[in-house]
């Protein structure tokens, strides 16, 4: 775990850890909003479903704040090594979980539009995907509290994991379509929404290597592993590519 | 047209250290470099280079003898008897430290410039060409074009022009801190030396002598020592960070500054020494 000791100036210090409170305040709107969404969908509750939707722009507006600190920060403290690391990475991570939040407020979106037609199977399959997702963002979360690389890469390598159910999640949805067209317009709805939680997953890695770099001042060693393969799908016996 | 086919043929680098840190030589080197003010140890063991033609930046807290480091380089503690220099201090491989090793040469190629700076009681002109006359001897056509010059690598010139006959002490601070870096490179030094020349400036004075510190690298070796930890990281291509007497962390600034190897580095560069 990564120590550091105060800085003389003490308003630094709280300044610094106004950030990290800030981001992690936004990690946890996003994953609550991520979690939420995927129970509307579930339950078939639009109504909580659309206040998901309205609630996202609480993380856009911590976005802003941590964007403000960020410039304050550079400008009057003009932070250097892991002080500027800090900063910088604050303001990647905190565009990183407005990206989550946009995701997850989509996936709510879909929710209601999938609420207007008739349930499909493959529905079923999206707890564990927003679980997983949500798990991944929880880590990354708790390793940037603790500016903890170790616990960050962790949590990085199961982006895989993730990459690997939502290409399992996308077949099914295409054997289901090509079984039964009249799913076709839930099964889309759903596709979008693995797609949405997917990307989630993505941009938690993104804010693992950001916890790496704090501590370490370079980049993550492991070279990106691809798990989404989907692009190279093609739906059984059509030659239509996923 | 021709403009957006240039921008966008211009290469995308992704990484660019500064070029100027690279491929540097040694000008100056001191090898175990001990001093002893009287039975004050204030310089232990230090071993650096300084690069040719670059600026090697000196910080650390006060007392950590990075402003001793700095005399050494030109002997100015020669004049003080209980003071005394050990170990190697090469300047193009010759021991300056050695008592054969001539101080009017060693002064000649060495310049130095101080935190305050100290007009002498003359006429602008005069502050540049006495030290002039101290080494060569010139015509007064030849005179006047070597003072033109160093007034002119000083980027003073300008500003005084018209009032060379004038006295030095009617110039204002961040002027007369130009002018006796003119003075300095009127000789023609090898190394320039400056002890924390804009500490007494303004920020605009201040920023001048920057912009002429970086100007100046390409003809001299610069030697600064700065309690400025920005002004250190703006100008400089090498810093060496000194603790107690102690060299504790050398190497080019952007590392230093961004990466630094040593926890007491990064406790001094980020405001956490207690």
């Amino acid at each position: 775990m990564h120590q550091t000791s105060e800085h003389i100036v003490k308003s630094y210090d709280e300044e610094l850890d106004r950030l990290t409170g800030e981001i992690l305040r936004m990690g946890d709107l996003a994953l609550n909003e991520l979690e939420a969404a995927i129970n509307a969908a579930m339950e078939r509750d639009s109504e909580t479903a659309q206040r998901i939707v309205d609630s996202d722009q609480d993380v856009d507006n911590l976005e802003h704040e941590v964007s403000h600190d960020v410039i304050r920060l550079l400008a009057l403290r003009q932070p250097m090594a892991s002080d500027l690391r800090e900063v910088l990475a604050a303001l990647r991570i905190a565009s990183d979980i407005e990206r989550i939040g946009d995701y997850s407020a989509n996936v709510a979106k879909r929710a209601i539009a999938l609420n207007r037609v008739e349930r499909v199977r493959p529905v079923f399959s999206l707890p564990r995907l927003g679980k997983l997702a949500g798990d991944i963002l929880s880590e990354v979360l708790l390793a940037y509290r603790d500016r903890d690389a170790d616990r960050a890469l962790l949590a990085w390598a199961r982006d895989e994991e993730l990459d690997g159910l939502y290409t399992g999640m996308f077949r099914e949805l295409l054997t289901y379509m090509m079984e039964d067209p009249r799913t076709i317009t839930a099964c889309t709805h759903l596709l979008f929404m693995a797609k949405n939680i997917e990307r989630i997953g993505d941009h938690a890695t993104n804010i693992a290597e950001n916890v790496y770099f704090i501590v370490h001042g370079n980049r993550m060693p492991q070279a990106r592993r691809k798990g989404d393969r989907t692009a190279s799908l093609v739906a059984p016996g059509s030659g239509i590519a996923g | 047209m021709t403009e957006l086919a240039f921008s966008m043929n211009a290469p995308v680098v992704a990484h660019s250290p500064r070029p100027t840190a690279a491929n540097a030589t040694a000008k100056m080197s001191a090898r175990r470099l001990n001093f002893h003010y009287d039975r004050f140890h204030a310089i232990k063991d230090v071993s650096l280079d300084i690069a040719e033609n670059r600026v090697t930046a000196l910080i650390g807290p006060s007392g950590c003898g990075k402003s001793t480091l700095l005399r050494t380089f030109n002997r100015i503690y020669s004049i003080y008897p209980k003071q005394v220099a050990s170990g190697e201090l090469l300047l193009d491989g010759e021991n300056i430290l050695h008592p054969k090793y001539s101080l009017n040469q060693l002064r000649s190629k060495v310049g130095m410039v101080f935190q305050k700076p100290v007009p002498f009681p003359m006429t602008i002109f005069e502050n540049v060409a006495y030290a002039i006359r101290h080494y060569e001897k010139l015509s007064k056509a030849e005179m006047n074009l070597r003072v033109e010059q160093a007034l002119n690598q000083a980027a003073l010139w300008d500003e005084v022009k018209d009032k060379l006959k004038q006295s030095a002490l009617g110039l204002s601070g961040g002027q007369q801190q130009r002018l006796c870096i003119a003075r300095a490179v009127a000789l023609k030094p090898d190394v320039l030396l400056l002890d924390e020349p804009t500490s007494a400036l303004d920020p605009i004075a201040t920023s001048r002598i920057e912009q002429l510190i970086a100007e100046l690298a390409g003809e001299f070796t610069i030697a600064i020592v700065t309690h400025n930890m920005q002004q250190a990281a703006r100008c400089s291509d090498f810093t060496a960070f000194m603790y107690l007497g102690e060299l504790v962390e050398f190497g080019p600034t952007e590392k230093l500054f961004t990466q630094p190897g040593k926890k007491q580095t990064e406790d001094y560069i980020t405001g956490r020494f207690g």
